[in-house]
């Protein structure tokens, strides 16, 4: 399993998708993440501050682009955009194989089927780390650029804080991840299964989740608790809210807390490998 | 002494989910240090056959042992190189990393790369990567890629396919080369005139069932004799009465082929002429093995 893991990292490091899919979440996030938003806030007419309350103005909002709101402004704003580009590192980890035909080539080598599937999400979850790390990373640097420029305090969060929300989005990105590669075993492609998985995450729990949330009474809720995308929500939120003070009180608490959606997120990990082991295991390899 | 079976299959069939059964009960023997040729047309189940023996698909009955184990464990893999249809490498590595991957996995040293990349003529393109490779040299990374484990048998579906004539004689060069010594060599194809200059023993498949199965030259038969004469029906009977209605066949262009012993071709002459029929051709000729998988399959062998 060793050597699996060491030449499927391998595979996954000196393949450009891969970095061109990291680098483009980095871009993202110091682009969209901190510097649309900040000049936004900054430079914005007074008119778009019409519709808050009385005292508060967009340039309030900047708080969240500090470096003490790093880390609940990186996991708010990225646990479902970022997982996205998890997703897709996942169905191109397993997706390509099939596509290629690479896949009748490592089956024909001495690891066993279960092995190679373990080595690979073992180097899967390496990249996930490496994303997450490099996203906290650009995002706190982001944010001392905007304190710097504001002449604002360059405080981090307490260690303990960034460690924990380190261990959060790499649950959540793994949790992306694992799902992108169970679509691709599932349909032996990658197109299909980064579709499908945009499919489910944007409109199933992206729209009609949400609307059936909000209308929904406390059993929809209970349900929809269930989902992942909404304990992935569930744990960005524990961290905080990135509104200004003035606001605080009308930001809704999350149906559900942390350790609920870490259990629900870890439940669908589980599931999701071992169904990709199932699969892998007892599939004929035709193509 | 008995020789040594590298591959055994016993019964082993495949129908697929969609009903269709790809191989009917096939056995299959192949000893060591042989190049066995494995026959069919396309579709008749021979890339079904080879997957079933590399543990890439489960037969619905039947079993076989390859090399002593279980098709597909990694007792078998470890002694098994194979190339399954066409080559398939990581379009963005280069040949070397390619082969440093392969053998990262089968835990062949790295310094069999270089050796391999040399057997196969590709050390100049080695570090190049596998996506700017013509045909030829991506079925010449496939077969470094089976040689990296040293392997007792070498499994090549179909290797020559795709391959221009100066490729395909190349190909066919390096296994008659890799089929030396006491390697055993599983080699399936469609192209009859390959097998025949390759193959020491053939397995004839069609519609995923084994039809014959011999030496080339146990399956091309003895040597037969074309007569033509005129008039055929006279001459028909005459050599019905002299070797057996059974040994006697008329073919579409009027010439009639008889199985005898060559060695009375005097003596058949004598009567034909000497009955008063009219002799204008009497030779001594072999089946060629694509006549002989013609008669088997009802198919035009290599096209």
């Amino acid at each position: 399993m060793l050597a699996s893991l060491a030449w499927e990292t391998f595979k996954l490091y000196k393949r450009p998708a891969v970095w061109v899919c990291i680098g483009l979440l980095l871009v993202l996030a110091i682009g969209l993440g901190y510097a649309v938003f900040y000049f936004v806030y900054t430079y914005a007419p007074p008119a778009s501050s019409t519709g808050l309350p009385p005292g508060v103005t967009l340039k309030d909002f900047k708080i969240a682009l500090y470096p003490a709101a790093f880390v609940k402004y990186t996991l708010s704003f990225w646990d479902t955009l970022g997982g996205v580009f998890a997703l897709i590192l996942g169905v191109l980890s397993q997706g390509s194989e099939y596509g290629w035909g690479t896949i009748k080539t490592l089956y024909t080598q001495r690891p066993g089927r279960l092995a190679l599937l373990a080595g690979k999400l073992g180097a899967l979850s390496l990249a996930v780390l490496v994303l997450v790390l490099g996203l906290f990373g650009v995002s706190a640097l982001s944010s001392i650029v905007a304190a710097l420029v504001d002449a604002k305090s360059t405080v981090f969060p307490a260690t303990d804080d960034i460690v924990k929300g380190l261990a959060a989005g790499f649950l959540i990105f793994e949790f992306w991840a694992v799902f992108g590669f169970v679509l691709a075993t599932l349909f032996r492609q990658s197109a299909l299964a980064i579709g499908l998985g945009l499919a489910y995450a944007i409109v199933i729990e992206g729209i009609i989740f949400r609307i059936l949330g909000n209308v929904g009474g406390d059993t929809v809720k209970q349900v929809l608790s269930w989902f992942p995308l909404a304990n992935t929500g569930y744990l960005s939120q524990s961290f905080g809210s990135v509104t200004p003070p003035a606001l605080a009180r009308t930001v809704a608490k999350p149906f559900a807390d942390a350790n609920h959606a870490v259990l629900v997120l870890l439940i669908y990990i589980a599931v999701f490998l071992a169904g990709s082991a199932v699969l892998a295991r007892a599939r004929d390899v035709t193509n | 002494m008995a020789r040594e079976k590298v591959v055994e299959a016993v019964g082993l069939s495949k129908r697929y989910g969609t009903g269709i059964m790809a191989v009917q009960s096939l056995d299959l023997n192949v000893f060591r240090g042989e190049v066995y040729g494995f026959l069919g047309p396309n579709g008749a189940g021979k890339t079904t056959t080879l997957r079933m023996l590399l543990g890439l698909i489960r037969p619905t009955q039947g079993a076989a042992t390859v090399v002593g184990a279980r098709p597909g464990s990694p007792q078998s893999l470890a002694k098994v190189g194979a190339i399954v249809e066409t080559p398939a490498f990581y379009p963005y590595l280069s040949g070397y990393d390619n082969l440093r991957v392969v053998a990262g996995l089968c835990d062949a040293p790295g310094s069999r790369i270089g050796a391999a990349l040399d057997q196969v003529e590709l050390t100049p393109r080695a570090k190049h990567k596998f996506s700017t490779y013509s045909m030829g040299m991506k079925q010449r990374l496939g077969v470094a890629a089976a040689l990296l484990k040293e392997p007792e048998l070498l499994i090549l579906d179909e290797p020559t396919n795709g391959l221009d004539p100066q490729g395909m004689a190349d190909m066919r060069n390096l296994i008659i080369q890799l089929g030396q010594g006491e390697r055993t060599v599983l080699i399936s194809s469609h192209l009859l005139n390959e097998v025949e200059l390759m193959c020491t023993r053939v397995g004839v498949i069609q519609r995923g069932k084994m039809v014959a199965e011999g030496t080339v030259e146990e399956l091309r038969g003895a040597a037969r004799l074309t007569v033509r004469a005129e008039p055929v029906e006279q001459a028909r009977a005459l050599l019905d009465s002299l070797v057996g209605a059974e040994n006697v066949a008329v073919r579409e262009d009027g010439t009639l082929t008889v199985k005898m012993d060559l060695g009375h071709t005097a003596d058949i002459n004598r009567a034909l002429v000497e009955a008063g029929l009219a002799v204008t051709e009497l030779r001594a000729t072999t089946q060629s093995l694509e006549e002989v998988f013609m008669e088997l399959t009802g198919t035009e062998g290599g096209l």
